[in-house]
Protein backbone atom coordinates (compact mmCIF):
# COMPACT_ATOMS: atom_id res chain seq x y z
CA UNK A 1 0.00 0.00 0.00
CA UNK A 2 1.48 3.46 -0.89
CA UNK A 3 1.29 5.84 1.30
CA UNK A 4 0.31 9.85 0.70
CA UNK A 5 1.97 12.49 -0.89
CA UNK A 6 1.46 16.49 -1.07
CA UNK A 7 1.41 17.43 -4.73
CA UNK A 8 0.59 21.28 -6.29
CA UNK A 9 -2.38 21.94 -8.98
CA UNK A 10 -0.12 23.84 -11.21
CA UNK A 11 -2.73 26.09 -12.35
CA UNK A 12 -3.46 29.53 -10.04
CA UNK A 13 -5.42 29.08 -7.68
CA UNK A 14 -9.42 30.77 -7.99
CA UNK A 15 -9.53 34.10 -6.95
CA UNK A 16 -11.81 35.05 -4.01
CA UNK A 17 -12.47 38.37 -4.48
CA UNK A 18 -15.98 39.23 -6.56
CA UNK A 19 -15.95 40.50 -9.90
CA UNK A 20 -18.22 43.37 -10.40
CA UNK A 21 -19.88 43.26 -13.91
CA UNK A 22 -20.65 45.79 -15.33
CA UNK A 23 -24.79 46.34 -15.36
CA UNK A 24 -26.88 45.21 -17.72
CA UNK A 25 -28.68 46.98 -20.26
CA UNK A 26 -32.65 46.94 -19.55
CA UNK A 27 -33.65 47.83 -23.39
CA UNK A 28 -31.41 49.11 -26.62
CA UNK A 29 -33.87 52.18 -27.48
CA UNK A 30 -32.15 55.38 -27.86
CA UNK A 31 -28.73 53.46 -26.97
CA UNK A 32 -25.09 53.73 -28.54
CA UNK A 33 -24.02 50.53 -30.05
CA UNK A 34 -20.10 50.25 -30.60
CA UNK A 35 -18.68 47.10 -32.76
CA UNK A 36 -15.05 46.21 -32.86
CA UNK A 37 -14.31 44.72 -35.87
CA UNK A 38 -11.92 41.86 -36.13
CA UNK A 39 -10.78 42.37 -39.76
CA UNK A 40 -11.51 38.94 -40.18
CA UNK A 41 -12.90 38.31 -43.61
CA UNK A 42 -16.82 39.21 -43.84
CA UNK A 43 -17.18 40.68 -40.48
CA UNK A 44 -17.65 44.37 -41.60
CA UNK A 45 -20.51 42.66 -43.50
CA UNK A 46 -22.33 41.06 -40.62
CA UNK A 47 -22.18 44.09 -38.97
CA UNK A 48 -23.67 46.33 -41.50
CA UNK A 49 -26.12 44.05 -41.45
CA UNK A 50 -26.50 43.71 -37.74
CA UNK A 51 -26.01 47.70 -37.38
CA UNK A 52 -29.24 48.10 -39.33
CA UNK A 53 -31.36 45.74 -37.67
CA UNK A 54 -30.60 47.13 -34.12
CA UNK A 55 -31.73 50.53 -35.24
CA UNK A 56 -34.87 49.29 -37.22
CA UNK A 57 -35.97 47.02 -34.89
CA UNK A 58 -34.66 47.75 -31.53
CA UNK A 59 -34.50 51.80 -31.83
CA UNK A 60 -30.76 51.70 -31.28
CA UNK A 61 -29.64 55.79 -31.79
CA UNK A 62 -26.64 54.94 -33.40
CA UNK A 63 -23.86 52.32 -33.75
CA UNK A 64 -19.96 52.93 -34.20
CA UNK A 65 -17.96 50.52 -35.88
CA UNK A 66 -14.39 50.64 -36.14
CA UNK A 67 -12.19 47.85 -37.41
CA UNK A 68 -8.92 46.37 -36.07
CA UNK A 69 -5.79 46.68 -38.34
CA UNK A 70 -5.77 42.81 -37.91
CA UNK A 71 -7.11 40.02 -35.92
CA UNK A 72 -3.85 40.05 -34.51
CA UNK A 73 -3.48 43.24 -32.85
CA UNK A 74 -5.63 44.64 -30.40
CA UNK A 75 -7.91 47.70 -30.58
CA UNK A 76 -5.50 50.90 -30.33
CA UNK A 77 -5.95 52.89 -27.66
CA UNK A 78 -7.85 56.03 -29.41
CA UNK A 79 -10.93 53.42 -30.80
CA UNK A 80 -11.00 52.15 -26.85
CA UNK A 81 -11.10 55.41 -25.77
CA UNK A 82 -13.49 56.22 -27.96
CA UNK A 83 -16.07 53.40 -27.57
CA UNK A 84 -15.70 53.90 -23.95
CA UNK A 85 -16.48 57.39 -23.99
CA UNK A 86 -19.63 57.10 -26.39
CA UNK A 87 -20.85 53.84 -26.04
CA UNK A 88 -23.67 52.44 -23.55
CA UNK A 89 -22.54 48.34 -25.32
CA UNK A 90 -20.11 47.33 -27.43
CA UNK A 91 -19.78 44.39 -29.09
CA UNK A 92 -16.02 42.82 -30.18
CA UNK A 93 -16.54 40.86 -33.22
CA UNK A 94 -14.82 37.29 -34.19
CA UNK A 95 -16.42 36.73 -37.51
CA UNK A 96 -14.11 34.87 -40.07
CA UNK B 1 3.68 43.18 -6.06
CA UNK B 2 2.75 40.48 -3.96
CA UNK B 3 -0.01 38.83 -2.91
CA UNK B 4 -0.17 40.39 -0.01
CA UNK B 5 -0.80 43.76 -2.17
CA UNK B 6 -3.27 41.77 -4.32
CA UNK B 7 -6.09 39.92 -2.90
CA UNK B 8 -6.65 38.15 -5.99
CA UNK B 9 -3.43 36.02 -6.00
CA UNK B 10 -3.73 33.39 -3.84
CA UNK B 11 -1.42 30.71 -2.95
CA UNK B 12 -1.14 27.65 -4.68
CA UNK B 13 -3.91 24.42 -4.11
CA UNK B 14 -1.87 21.93 -2.23
CA UNK B 15 -3.82 18.54 -2.28
CA UNK B 16 -3.22 14.92 -0.74
CA UNK B 17 -2.81 11.92 -2.83
CA UNK B 18 -1.82 8.42 -3.02
CA UNK B 19 2.09 8.29 -3.44
CA UNK B 20 1.96 6.02 -6.59
CA UNK B 21 3.67 8.20 -9.97
CA UNK B 22 1.77 6.26 -12.12
CA UNK B 23 -1.86 7.51 -10.56
CA UNK B 24 -0.09 10.80 -9.99
CA UNK B 25 0.31 11.21 -14.08
CA UNK B 26 -3.21 9.58 -14.70
CA UNK B 27 -4.34 12.24 -12.60
CA UNK B 28 -2.78 15.59 -14.22
CA UNK B 29 -3.17 13.86 -17.41
CA UNK B 30 -6.85 13.46 -17.07
CA UNK B 31 -6.81 16.88 -15.93
CA UNK B 32 -4.72 18.66 -18.69
CA UNK B 33 -2.21 19.86 -16.37
CA UNK B 34 0.59 18.10 -18.79
CA UNK B 35 1.34 19.10 -22.25
CA UNK B 36 1.21 15.53 -23.02
CA UNK B 37 4.38 13.67 -21.68
CA UNK B 38 4.49 12.29 -18.20
CA UNK B 39 5.13 15.16 -15.36
CA UNK B 40 7.61 14.86 -12.77
CA UNK B 41 5.06 14.93 -9.31
CA UNK B 42 5.22 18.69 -8.01
CA UNK B 43 5.81 17.43 -4.29
CA UNK B 44 5.88 20.49 -1.55
CA UNK B 45 9.65 18.94 -1.06
CA UNK B 46 10.38 19.58 -4.76
CA UNK B 47 8.79 22.64 -5.40
CA UNK B 48 10.43 24.03 -1.82
CA UNK B 49 13.58 22.82 -3.60
CA UNK B 50 12.63 25.27 -6.25
CA UNK B 51 12.17 27.80 -4.76
CA UNK B 52 15.28 28.55 -2.81
CA UNK B 53 16.84 29.81 -6.40
CA UNK B 54 13.94 31.86 -7.34
CA UNK B 55 15.77 35.59 -5.55
CA UNK B 56 11.94 36.68 -4.87
CA UNK B 57 9.21 35.81 -2.46
CA UNK B 58 7.19 32.79 -4.11
CA UNK B 59 3.94 34.58 -3.56
CA UNK B 60 5.73 37.57 -6.08
CA UNK B 61 3.25 37.99 -8.77
CA UNK B 62 5.48 37.81 -12.04
CA UNK B 63 2.73 38.75 -14.63
CA UNK B 64 -0.29 38.01 -15.84
CA UNK B 65 -0.28 35.81 -18.46
CA UNK B 66 -2.95 35.54 -21.53
CA UNK B 67 -5.19 34.86 -22.51
CA UNK B 68 -6.81 34.15 -19.21
CA UNK B 69 -4.14 36.45 -17.57
CA UNK B 70 -4.21 34.06 -14.59
CA UNK B 71 -1.26 35.15 -12.21
CA UNK B 72 1.98 33.52 -12.63
CA UNK B 73 3.14 33.72 -8.72
CA UNK B 74 6.91 32.70 -8.65
CA UNK B 75 5.49 30.06 -6.37
CA UNK B 76 3.33 28.81 -9.81
CA UNK B 77 5.93 29.13 -12.31
CA UNK B 78 8.15 27.34 -9.60
CA UNK B 79 5.40 24.49 -9.69
CA UNK B 80 4.95 24.04 -13.51
CA UNK B 81 9.19 24.07 -13.54
CA UNK B 82 9.16 20.99 -11.59
CA UNK B 83 6.62 19.09 -13.45
CA UNK B 84 9.08 19.96 -16.36
CA UNK B 85 11.66 18.19 -14.91
CA UNK B 86 13.58 21.28 -14.84
CA UNK B 87 17.26 21.80 -12.01
CA UNK B 88 16.49 24.06 -9.24
CA UNK B 89 19.11 26.60 -10.87
CA UNK B 90 16.92 26.86 -13.53
CA UNK B 91 14.02 28.81 -11.95
CA UNK B 92 15.60 32.89 -12.49
CA UNK B 93 15.84 31.68 -16.22
CA UNK B 94 11.98 30.75 -16.24
CA UNK B 95 11.01 33.74 -14.36
CA UNK B 96 12.54 36.16 -16.73
CA UNK B 97 10.98 34.13 -19.82
CA UNK B 98 7.63 34.90 -18.17
CA UNK B 99 7.78 38.25 -17.86
CA UNK B 100 8.87 38.97 -21.39
CA UNK B 101 6.83 36.79 -23.09
CA UNK B 102 3.83 38.86 -20.55
CA UNK B 103 4.93 42.18 -22.34
CA UNK B 104 2.95 44.15 -24.26
CA UNK B 105 4.54 44.26 -27.50
CA UNK B 106 5.42 40.44 -27.80
CA UNK B 107 1.28 40.38 -28.01
CA UNK B 108 1.07 36.79 -25.94
CA UNK B 109 -3.04 36.80 -26.22
CA UNK B 110 -3.07 36.41 -30.49
CA UNK B 111 0.22 34.04 -29.76
CA UNK B 112 -1.74 31.80 -27.53
CA UNK B 113 -4.80 31.90 -28.61
CA UNK B 114 -4.12 32.18 -32.77
CA UNK B 115 -4.59 29.41 -35.41
CA UNK B 116 -0.99 29.86 -36.40
CA UNK B 117 1.33 27.16 -35.58
CA UNK B 118 3.17 30.46 -33.68
CA UNK B 119 5.81 28.66 -30.70
CA UNK B 120 7.61 30.35 -28.07
CA UNK B 121 11.88 30.25 -28.86
CA UNK B 122 14.04 30.82 -25.88
CA UNK B 123 16.68 32.16 -26.55
CA UNK B 124 19.91 32.75 -23.58
CA UNK B 125 22.92 35.06 -23.83
CA UNK B 126 25.11 35.46 -20.98
CA UNK B 127 27.46 33.30 -18.69
CA UNK B 128 24.33 31.85 -16.58
CA UNK B 129 23.80 29.53 -20.53
CA UNK B 130 27.11 28.68 -19.90
CA UNK B 131 26.96 27.88 -15.95
CA UNK B 132 23.23 25.75 -16.82
CA UNK B 133 24.89 24.60 -19.69
CA UNK B 134 22.42 25.53 -22.03
CA UNK B 135 23.61 24.05 -25.35
CA UNK B 136 24.52 26.50 -28.29
CA UNK B 137 26.39 24.64 -30.58
CA UNK B 138 25.69 20.32 -32.24
CA UNK B 139 21.33 20.11 -32.35
CA UNK B 140 21.04 23.41 -30.31
CA UNK B 141 17.46 23.10 -31.85
CA UNK B 142 17.10 19.35 -30.94
CA UNK B 143 16.69 16.87 -28.39
CA UNK B 144 19.69 15.96 -25.58
CA UNK B 145 20.47 18.63 -23.46
CA UNK B 146 18.70 19.20 -20.12
CA UNK B 147 17.81 22.49 -19.63
CA UNK B 148 17.26 23.31 -23.26
CA UNK B 149 14.60 20.56 -22.95
CA UNK B 150 13.46 21.24 -19.71
CA UNK B 151 13.11 25.03 -19.70
CA UNK B 152 11.51 25.01 -23.08
CA UNK B 153 8.87 23.13 -21.73
CA UNK B 154 8.43 24.71 -18.46
CA UNK B 155 7.22 27.36 -20.40
CA UNK B 156 5.02 26.01 -22.24
CA UNK B 157 3.33 24.38 -19.48
CA UNK B 158 3.53 27.78 -17.93
CA UNK B 159 1.73 29.13 -20.78
CA UNK B 160 -1.26 25.80 -20.70
CA UNK B 161 -1.67 25.77 -16.96
CA UNK B 162 -1.50 29.62 -16.06
CA UNK B 163 -2.29 31.14 -19.03
CA UNK B 164 -4.98 29.02 -19.81
CA UNK B 165 -4.24 27.91 -23.33
CA UNK B 166 -5.52 24.59 -24.20
CA UNK B 167 -5.45 23.29 -27.43
CA UNK B 168 -9.04 22.83 -29.16
CA UNK B 169 -10.27 25.59 -26.33
CA UNK B 170 -8.22 28.99 -26.06
CA UNK B 171 -5.11 27.62 -27.98
CA UNK B 172 -7.01 27.44 -31.41
CA UNK B 173 -3.80 26.32 -33.50
CA UNK B 174 -4.58 24.75 -36.17
CA UNK B 175 -1.78 22.25 -36.55
CA UNK B 176 0.67 23.49 -33.93
CA UNK B 177 4.12 22.70 -34.27
CA UNK B 178 7.02 20.59 -32.62
CA UNK B 179 8.21 23.39 -30.98
CA UNK B 180 5.44 24.02 -28.60
CA UNK B 181 6.82 20.98 -26.57
CA UNK B 182 10.23 22.61 -26.40
CA UNK B 183 12.35 25.43 -28.27
CA UNK B 184 15.02 26.84 -26.22
CA UNK B 185 18.54 27.39 -27.10
CA UNK B 186 21.63 29.55 -25.99
CA UNK B 187 23.46 31.87 -28.58
CA UNK B 188 27.01 30.15 -29.60
CA UNK B 189 28.90 33.68 -28.22
CA UNK B 190 32.74 31.51 -28.92
CA UNK B 191 31.80 31.57 -32.49
CA UNK B 192 29.93 34.65 -33.51
CA UNK B 193 32.42 37.07 -35.08
CA UNK B 194 29.96 40.22 -34.52
CA UNK B 195 28.48 41.32 -31.19
CA UNK B 196 26.23 38.82 -28.79
CA UNK B 197 22.23 39.33 -29.49
CA UNK B 198 21.70 40.66 -25.65
CA UNK B 199 24.33 43.06 -26.47
CA UNK B 200 23.06 44.35 -29.87
CA UNK B 201 20.07 44.80 -28.09
CA UNK B 202 21.39 47.15 -25.68
CA UNK B 203 22.18 44.69 -22.65
CA UNK B 204 26.48 44.40 -21.34
CA UNK B 205 27.81 41.11 -22.31
CA UNK B 206 28.48 40.27 -18.56
CA UNK B 207 24.51 40.33 -18.07
CA UNK B 208 22.72 37.28 -18.68
CA UNK B 209 19.56 37.45 -20.57
CA UNK B 210 17.01 35.38 -21.81
CA UNK B 211 14.67 36.51 -25.32
CA UNK B 212 11.66 35.27 -26.48
CA UNK B 213 10.49 35.23 -30.08
CA UNK B 214 7.58 33.72 -31.62
CA UNK B 215 8.11 32.05 -34.61
CA UNK B 216 5.71 30.06 -37.12
CA UNK B 217 8.84 27.24 -37.63
CA UNK B 218 12.20 26.63 -38.84
CA UNK B 219 13.40 25.91 -42.36
CA UNK B 220 16.61 24.65 -42.68
CA UNK B 221 18.79 26.50 -45.44
CA UNK B 222 21.99 24.33 -46.28
CA UNK B 223 24.80 26.16 -49.16
CA UNK B 224 28.00 25.29 -49.11
CA UNK B 225 29.29 28.42 -50.95
CA UNK B 226 32.07 30.14 -49.31
CA UNK B 227 30.96 33.50 -50.61
CA UNK B 228 29.21 35.91 -48.73
CA UNK B 229 26.97 37.52 -51.44
CA UNK B 230 25.80 34.07 -52.25
CA UNK B 231 25.04 32.68 -48.82
CA UNK B 232 22.55 36.03 -48.22
CA UNK B 233 21.26 35.33 -52.20
CA UNK B 234 20.34 31.99 -50.31
CA UNK B 235 18.90 33.33 -47.55
CA UNK B 236 16.45 35.54 -49.31
CA UNK B 237 15.31 33.43 -51.80
CA UNK B 238 14.42 31.10 -48.39
CA UNK B 239 12.66 34.30 -46.79
CA UNK B 240 10.68 34.88 -49.88
CA UNK B 241 7.47 32.58 -48.39
CA UNK B 242 4.32 34.20 -49.75
CA UNK B 243 2.04 32.28 -46.79
CA UNK B 244 4.25 33.46 -43.97
CA UNK B 245 2.38 36.55 -41.51
CA UNK B 246 5.68 38.49 -42.34
CA UNK B 247 5.06 39.79 -45.52
CA UNK B 248 0.87 40.17 -44.12
CA UNK B 249 1.79 41.85 -41.05
CA UNK B 250 5.48 43.56 -41.59
CA UNK B 251 7.53 41.09 -39.44
CA UNK B 252 10.50 40.64 -37.70
CA UNK B 253 11.98 37.18 -39.43
CA UNK B 254 14.62 35.54 -37.47
CA UNK B 255 18.14 33.97 -39.16
CA UNK B 256 19.70 31.24 -36.62
CA UNK B 257 23.18 31.31 -38.69
CA UNK B 258 25.44 28.32 -38.20
CA UNK B 259 28.99 29.38 -37.03
CA UNK B 260 30.37 28.48 -40.65
CA UNK B 261 27.86 30.79 -42.29
CA UNK B 262 28.58 33.30 -40.04
CA UNK B 263 32.50 33.21 -40.07
CA UNK B 264 31.76 33.29 -44.17
CA UNK B 265 30.17 36.54 -44.08
CA UNK B 266 32.01 38.02 -41.97
CA UNK B 267 35.20 36.81 -43.91
CA UNK B 268 33.87 38.90 -46.59
CA UNK B 269 33.13 42.26 -44.75
CA UNK B 270 29.98 42.21 -43.68
CA UNK B 271 28.69 43.07 -40.49
CA UNK B 272 25.12 42.54 -39.07
CA UNK B 273 23.68 45.80 -40.36
CA UNK B 274 25.21 45.25 -43.55
CA UNK B 275 23.28 41.55 -43.50
CA UNK B 276 19.98 43.46 -42.16
CA UNK B 277 20.05 45.81 -45.17
CA UNK B 278 21.16 43.51 -47.75
CA UNK B 279 18.58 40.57 -46.94
CA UNK B 280 15.60 43.35 -46.69
CA UNK B 281 16.42 44.36 -50.31
CA UNK B 282 16.91 41.23 -51.54
CA UNK B 283 13.57 39.84 -50.25
CA UNK B 284 11.27 42.26 -52.00
CA UNK B 285 8.60 39.89 -52.68
CA UNK B 286 6.33 40.91 -55.69
CA UNK B 287 2.61 41.61 -53.92
CA UNK B 288 1.07 39.63 -57.37
CA UNK B 289 2.10 36.57 -55.82
CA UNK B 290 -0.36 36.81 -52.98
CA UNK B 291 -4.28 35.90 -54.01
CA UNK B 292 -6.46 38.50 -53.54
CA UNK B 293 -7.87 38.00 -50.22
CA UNK B 294 -4.22 38.14 -48.76
CA UNK B 295 -3.60 41.13 -50.46
CA UNK B 296 -6.69 42.83 -48.92
CA UNK B 297 -5.35 41.37 -45.13
CA UNK B 298 -1.71 43.38 -46.47
CA UNK B 299 -3.24 46.44 -47.31
CA UNK B 300 -5.54 46.30 -43.75
CA UNK B 301 -2.26 45.41 -41.65
CA UNK B 302 0.32 48.07 -43.15
CA UNK B 303 -1.48 50.66 -44.80
CA UNK B 304 -0.46 53.03 -42.14
CA UNK B 305 3.19 52.09 -43.39
CA UNK B 306 3.16 51.35 -46.69
CA UNK B 307 0.15 53.50 -47.96
CA UNK B 308 -1.91 52.74 -50.78
CA UNK B 309 -0.34 50.39 -53.14
CA UNK B 310 -1.09 47.76 -55.95
CA UNK B 311 -0.47 44.22 -56.96
CA UNK B 312 2.63 45.38 -58.96
CA UNK B 313 4.24 46.59 -55.37
CA UNK B 314 7.15 44.83 -54.31
CA UNK B 315 6.60 44.31 -50.26
CA UNK B 316 8.84 44.90 -48.03
CA UNK B 317 9.31 41.62 -45.34
CA UNK B 318 9.06 43.70 -42.25
CA UNK B 319 9.02 47.51 -41.79
CA UNK B 320 12.64 48.22 -41.30
CA UNK B 321 15.86 46.55 -42.22
CA UNK B 322 16.48 46.25 -39.07
CA UNK B 323 13.90 44.15 -37.95
CA UNK B 324 15.63 41.17 -39.24
CA UNK B 325 16.72 39.46 -36.57
CA UNK B 326 20.17 37.46 -36.26
CA UNK B 327 21.32 35.02 -33.88
CA UNK B 328 24.56 32.45 -33.60
CA UNK B 329 23.80 28.79 -32.77
CA UNK B 330 25.06 25.23 -33.76
CA UNK B 331 28.15 23.46 -34.46
CA UNK B 332 30.07 22.98 -37.40
CA UNK B 333 28.15 22.16 -40.52
CA UNK B 334 26.70 24.47 -43.70
CA UNK B 335 23.55 25.07 -42.53
CA UNK B 336 21.16 28.07 -40.99
CA UNK B 337 17.81 28.20 -40.19
CA UNK B 338 15.14 30.93 -41.27
CA UNK B 339 12.45 31.20 -38.66
CA UNK B 340 9.74 33.44 -40.03
CA UNK B 341 8.13 34.96 -36.71
CA UNK B 342 4.22 35.47 -35.92
CA UNK B 343 4.40 38.31 -37.86
CA UNK B 344 2.55 40.63 -35.43
CA UNK B 345 5.01 40.15 -32.86
CA UNK B 346 8.20 41.56 -31.53
CA UNK B 347 10.71 39.93 -29.71
CA UNK B 348 11.43 40.57 -26.02
CA UNK B 349 14.99 40.65 -24.05
CA UNK B 350 14.74 40.21 -20.07
CA UNK B 351 17.93 40.08 -17.83
CA UNK B 352 17.86 37.15 -15.73
CA UNK B 353 17.96 37.62 -12.04
CA UNK B 354 16.69 41.47 -11.48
Amino acid sequence: MAGTVFLYDPRPAASESAVQLMQTLDDLAGKVVGFIDNAKPNFNHLVDDLAALLVSKYGVKSVIKRQKPAATEPATDAVLAELVGQCDLVITGSGD
Amino acid sequence: MSSADNPAVRPAVLFETADDWDAINRLYRKNRWSDGLPIVPPTRERVEAMLRFAGRPRDALVARVAPAFGPATVEGIAINAVMAGCDPEYLPVLIAAVEAVSAPEFNLQAVQATTNPVAVMIILNGPLARTLEVNSTFNCLGEGYWANATLGRALRLVLRNIGGALPGDMDRATQGQPGKYTFCCAENEAENPWEPLHVERGYRADQSTVTVVGVEGTINMNTHTDKGDEVLNMFAQTMIHPPSNEYIFGGEPWLILGPEHAATLARAGYSKADIKATLWELSRMPASILPPKDLERVRNARRPELGEFGAEAMLTISPRPEDICIVVAGGPGTHSTYAPSFGMIRAVTRVVGQ
